[in-house]
């Protein structure tokens, strides 16, 4: 991503946020409440529609429209809110949107049996997590039960290229934050790229590559994680230190309108 | 949501029970109404009375069966009576002043429905108008435009299978089409419930709007379409109710919109959308039925009806009321 900018009225919420993924790589974007991560990432999945700037990947150019775009091209995201409907299965919600079905009499229809074996699979195996009866409607799990169907939600796309984590910790327990991050840490070096926005820098120090910081909608800085501290990174956090503003060089005419 | 823990040790074992548990309520006020008949008025229970009651709920569960997923998608249809009239006006003017062969007029019917469902979706979705007001608003339009075009007759007198629909027996006049149909649809929607896209979706859509559109849904495309299979639903219905009497004038099928949305209601559907069954609405549908015929048996006054009916409702979802608060341990 490149030159990225989104306003909502006059709230200019990003303004030329670059971003760079690589494969098999998890890069982790941190910054205050309200310095424009979530919005970037709904600009990445096709919620919002940028103003300005571009995308690319695998280096061709590359249009995010919709939501559904962005499942066909393999960015695949995890919101805070972890999208979930309640008075569903997990497996119905693991598969929602994507169904299985096959054909009955010439008639398609939902293939329920094997979204719920697959479902099951994809949980167990490659999240290491029991749900007891699978067929329970999903305000019935745990927090950390439910963050997994949100993850296997994603696993299941047919390539998940990049995996967008929101505060995959943030609404747990810490029991339940650990194992969270034990399946990120699983599905970590994959052939796929991982985001991960998070407000806990010692996750983010403990499973990140690199780390991307925001700043009142603007980029403030990029470390990789071997070369920085914990001290740096809240530097840039705050806006003690920056890459950007200081030599005038990328900050742009206008002052920021969020206060 | 706050307390992400507290679920973890109250799993059930039957979540077949858990979606069912819905219809015990109006089960259990099915059951309380059969035995208060059997000590008052006997003659309930004989096949013709049964007949009656099931004749006349066929209609609410060609109905029931899309309002049931028209309010699983958190939408209502309050135009669907008018939608009945205006079909079965259409179809019964080109049958009896223009001639044209029953079941093209029939056709006609149906296309009218579906026109005036795909109307209340577009100004719903497109226009951003609350369903309730679209609905309400759509509902004078298509009452009024029967008016104009049955300019105050009454149409009567129409070909098979018109009748046949409304009111024909098969197997040795045993059993009346119309229930037939009624169950038929139902079964369908028990099939698009369960698996198809357009009833998975309308549970998403109805239960949490937004996650259904981050799972890629279109959101607006699958509203549209269920006003449109509510209004051939209305358009069948109005095709039965016109051959029941068979006659037809602008003004009927009046209270069709509010007696469907109860006895969906009844059946254990949420009116805010995200759950409902298709079972559910059956045992609604029925009920609210027996009721009326009970009253009737008993000769009662026909305006205790209307005092049995609202008292059913209010019992049914304070019942569901009830099961809710217990089920999310108070903290809804």
């Amino acid at each position: 991503m490149r030159g990225i900018s989104k306003h909502f009225g006059g709230l200019q919420a990003l303004k030329d946020v670059d971003l760079t993924l690589h494969a098999g790589e998890l890069l982790a974007i941190v910054g205050d409440n309200g310095a424009g991560k979530s919005t970037l990432i709904k600009v990445l999945t096709g919620v919002y529609p940028p103003d300005g700037g571009s995308i690319s990947l695998d280096g061709q150019p590359v249009r995010v429209p919709s939501r559904r775009a962005s499942i066909d091209l393999g960015i695949d995201a995890v919101y805070q809110n972890l999208a979930l409907v309640d008075y569903l299965t997990a497996p119905e919600n693991v598969y929602l949107g994507n169904e299985i079905k096959r054909s009955v009499l010439g008639i398609t229809v939902l293939d329920n049996r094997g979204m719920r074996k697959n479902a099951a699979e994809v949980l167990n195996e490659r999240l290491g997590v029991a749900l007891g009866n699978i067929d329970q409607m999903t305000f019935n799990l745990s927090g950390g039960q439910r963050q997994a169907v949100a993850i296997a939600r994603a696993l299941i796309q047919q390539k998940v290229r990049i995996l967008i984590l929101d505060e995959p910790t943030a609404a747990l327990g810490p029991e339940e934050a650990r194992r969270t991050l034990e399946v990120v840490q699983r599905l970590k070096g994959k052939d796929m790229g991982i985001i991960m926005i998070s407000h806990q820098l010692e996750h983010v120090f403990e499973l990140a590559d690199r780390i991307m910081v925001m700043r009142r909608g603007r980029l403030a800085g990029v470390r990789t994680v071997a070369q920085t501290t914990r001290q740096e990174i809240l530097g840039l956090i705050v806006g003690s230190i920056s890459d950007y503003e200081a030599d005038g060089g990328r900050s742009g005419a206008s002052a920021p309108v969020a206060s | 949501m706050s307390v992400p823990m507290v679920a973890a040790g109250r799993e059930r074992k039957q979540p077949v029970f858990e979606r069912y548990l819905n219809i015990l309520g109006p089960l259990a006020m099915i059951l309380a109404l059969g035995v208060i008949m059997a000590i008052f008025e006997p003659r309930f229970f004989r096949i013709t009375n049964i007949r009656i009651i099931l004749q006349d709920a066929a209609i609410y569960m060609v109905l029931g069966m899309a309002m049931t997923l028209v309010i699983t998608g958190a939408g209502i249809d309050l135009s669907i009576g008018s939608i009945s009239a205006l079909s079965a006006i259409v179809m019964a003017i080109f049958i009896k002043d223009l001639n044209v062969a029953v079941y093209v007029a029939m056709l006609l019917a149906l296309i009218v429905g579906i026109g005036c469902g795909l109307v209340n979706g577009l100004i719903i979705t497109l226009l951003r108008v609350p369903d309730l007001i679209a609905t309400l608003s759509t509902d004078l339009v298509f009452r009024g435009l029967a008016l104009v075009l049955a300019a105050g007759a009454v149409l009567q007198r129409f070909p098979e299978p018109i009748p046949a629909i409304g009111r024909g027996r098969i197997l040795n006049d045993t059993i009346p089409i119309p229930i037939i149909i009624g169950v038929a649809v139902l079964l369908v929607g028990v099939f698009i419930y369960r698996y198809t896209p357009l009833g998975r979706y309308a549970i998403a859509i109805g239960g949490n709007r937004e996650s259904a559109m981050l799972a890629g849904i279109n959101v607006r495309r699958n509203k549209v379409y269920h006003y449109m299979l509510m209004g051939a639903a209305a358009a069948l219905a109005g095709i039965m109710l016109t051959g029941r009497l068979n006659a037809v004038q602008a003004t009927v099928a009046e209270g069709f919109a509010l007696h469907t949305i109860a006895a969906v209601v009844v059946g254990g559907t949420v009116l805010f959308g995200g759950r409902g069954t298709m079972m559910g609405t059956l045992v609604g549908v029925i009920l609210l039925s027996m009721v009326t015929n009970a009253l009737v048996i008993l000769r009662m006054a026909f305006f205790w009806q209307l005092v049995a009916s609202g008292v059913i409702i209010l019992a049914s979802v304070a019942f569901y009321s009830y099961l809710e608060r217990r089920g999310k341990g108070g903290s809804e």
